[in-house]
């Protein structure tokens, strides 16, 4: 509701009806054991959220890091949902020091996430430096990605 | 242990990377920083790190328990490395099962040991592998996993448990060593026989002055000896009924591991035939070691469908000594055994059976046509039952509303008044 605050009816009605498909998503994920539903309904959030930014055409929204943070412990909590499922008798305080670790990650991803927005504001006037920025971000975490895929297989041994 | 990809790994990677395209495409930075809080737990996840060394062993109280009863087992674990939080699952085979948890979950620092106590339950009789024990370390971040799987398995017993008996089928005839069954021939013995003149050679002591006084002569009194007898428990394996968590197979197995123990106590020989697809037998003999010995063959019981003929040929000579009580335990539902049945009676051998009783295990059906076959089948069970008793073959029928110990007075009550039929 934070991202699509002051949105327009339009985009407001799209917006609820992604979180909603969200929602049911996360739901799905933590009922059924899906974990693959997870960043499903996560990215639906922020399509809400890209809905709103690119149809309102709003200046720089300094909520971001705010919503970044919340987004990174609906995620966090919804993973731990599902580690939950296995049942294990756990030691006590285990939950706490595991709470107070996403805590502590949501709170460093509100400091980076700000930090980032400023630099990104800086830098907005200079139009083909974001591209290239963005550009080698996409193309890093695709490349990333591919590494995390084969990481497994190629340290398969002992 | 073998790294694994988390979900949490493949998720965030995947919101990163679709939140800085969207960015791209949307000339929108917040999306950028909108993910960025998913890079940066993946560029701290990702970070070298030391591969865990964790070793795990479970060492089970003892190897033998009887089904129901709980046995107490330890997971011992020790950590090479520290590992933030460390999962063990015990690997159980069905019908085992842990009374509290079977999973743990830990925290464990270099070098660290840990002793994990759980209690193990056996539903069903039988053999058992418990083990191995899965591992899996996730870091403090759950972003890497390491997975493997430790330990051997170890074998577990379940004995079947115990019905209550107080009195036993007594066979019509002794054998020679001395036991807890009073012979019909008359010898030196406790229980009263009759009376006889004396001869030189009688003891003093067995004179019985009373009725020599009587009688103007000495008359000694005459006793049955106590002789041990043979049993050999005959168990159908050729059909299993199975319904709602009971067996007829099941009740069966803890028929007949009842039976042998308290005719063991009494210093009985006993013998086993396990008669189905697969013929396993045991021949007759006393003691615990035989008790362990038929217990353990009986654990292997299982229904192996065949549908070759088979007969009485088929059973070892020497596993049925003569003047033993044959003891069927069946649910008479192949016509196979109920045959062998009459052949061992046509030889002679004092037969009797506990039927497990299968007709609460099957539902007559919903339509006209069902229920119409069930009763059939119940009067074709009548008949069945009618032709052993004409045969001289009593049986206790064992139900869940007759506990094994009436039914068994009943065939008792039945065989001191019934004649045996000429076969």
């Amino acid at each position: 509701m934070l991202a699509l605050w002051g949105g327009s009816d339009a985009v407001l009605a799209v917006g609820v009806r992604l979180a909603a498909l969200a929602l049911v998503a996360l739901l799905g994920a933590i009922v059924l054991g899906w974990s693959a539903l997870v960043p499903a309904g996560a990215a639906l959030l922020g399509a809400g959220y890209a809905t709103r930014l690119a149809a309102d055409d709003v200046p720089l929204d300094v909520r971001a890091p705010l919503l970044a943070a919340g987004l990174l412990l609906v995620v966090e909590l919804a993973y731990w949902s599902l580690e939950a499922r296995l049942h294990a008798l756990g030691e006590r305080g285990e939950d706490l020091r595991r709470l107070a670790v996403v805590l502590l990650l949501a709170l460093a991803s509100l400091g980076i996430a700000a930090t980032l927005l400023a630099v990104s504001d800086l830098v907005r006037t200079g139009g083909l430096a974001i591209d290239l920025l963005g550009a080698a971000a996409a193309a890093g975490s695709l490349v990333l990605l591919a590494l995390l895929a084969l990481g497994p297989a190629r340290a398969g041994g002992r | 242990m073998r790294r694994a990809s988390s979900p949490r790994l493949v998720g965030f990677a995947a919101l990163t990377a679709v939140g800085l395209v969207a960015a791209l495409a949307l000339r929108r930075p917040e999306l950028a920083v909108l993910v960025s809080p998913f890079a940066l737990v993946l560029s701290l996840g990702l970070r070298p790190l030391e591969r865990p060394v964790v070793d795990a062993q479970l060492v089970v109280a003892a190897d033998r328990v009887v089904e129901g009863d709980g046995i107490d087992a330890t997971l011992r674990v020790r950590a090479g490395t520290a590992v933030d939080r460390l999962e063990l699952r015990l690997v159980l085979p069905d019908l085992v099962e842990a009374v509290d948890a079977d999973a743990f979950a830990l925290r464990l620092g270099a070098g660290e040991a840990r002793e994990l106590s759980l209690t193990l339950r056996c539903g069903r009789w039988g053999l058992y592998d418990v083990g191995p024990v899965e591992l899996r370390a996730r870091d403090a971040l759950r972003v890497v996993v390491w997975e493997s799987r430790t330990g051997s398995t170890l074998p577990l017993k379940a004995y079947p448990r115990s019905e209550r008996l107080r009195s036993l089928l007594a066979p019509r005839e002794t054998q020679v060593y001395t036991g807890s069954e009073v012979a019909r021939t008359k010898g030196d013995g406790i229980e009263y026989a009759d009376l006889r003149e004396y001869v030189p050679g009688d003891r003093l002591r067995s004179v019985n002055w009373r009725a020599s006084a009587r009688r103007n002569a000495l008359v000694v009194n005459e006793q049955h000896p106590e002789r041990n007898t043979d049993v050999v428990l005959f168990v159908d394996s050729f059909a299993d009924l199975r319904q709602a968590g009971r067996s007829t197979l099941d009740d069966a197995v803890r028929a007949t591991a009842s039976l042998a123990a308290r005719y063991l106590e009494r210093r009985d020989r006993v013998g086993l035939v396990t008669y189905g697809g697969l013929l396993r037998w045991l021949r007759p003999g006393m003691g615990t070691r035989q008790r362990f010995l038929l217990v353990e063959t009986l654990l292997e019981t299982g229904v192996e469908p065949t549908y070759t003929w088979r007969d009485v040929s088929v059973i070892p000579a020497h596993v049925l000594p003569p003047k033993a009580l044959v003891l069927g335990v069946t649910p008479l539902l192949d016509a196979r055994y109920v045959a062998t049945l009459g052949d061992l009676r046509a030889r002679g051998f004092d037969v009797a059976v506990v039927e497990v009783d299968p007709v609460g295990l099957v539902d007559p059906g919903p339509a006209d046509l069902d229920r119409l076959a069930h009763r059939l089948w119940l009067l074709e069970r009548e008949v069945l039952l009618a032709r052993l008793s004409r045969l001289g073959i009593a049986v206790a029928r064992w139900s869940e509303t007759a506990d094994l110990d009436a039914a068994l007075e009943g065939v008792t009550t039945y065989r001191r008044r019934a004649r045996l039929a000429r076969v």
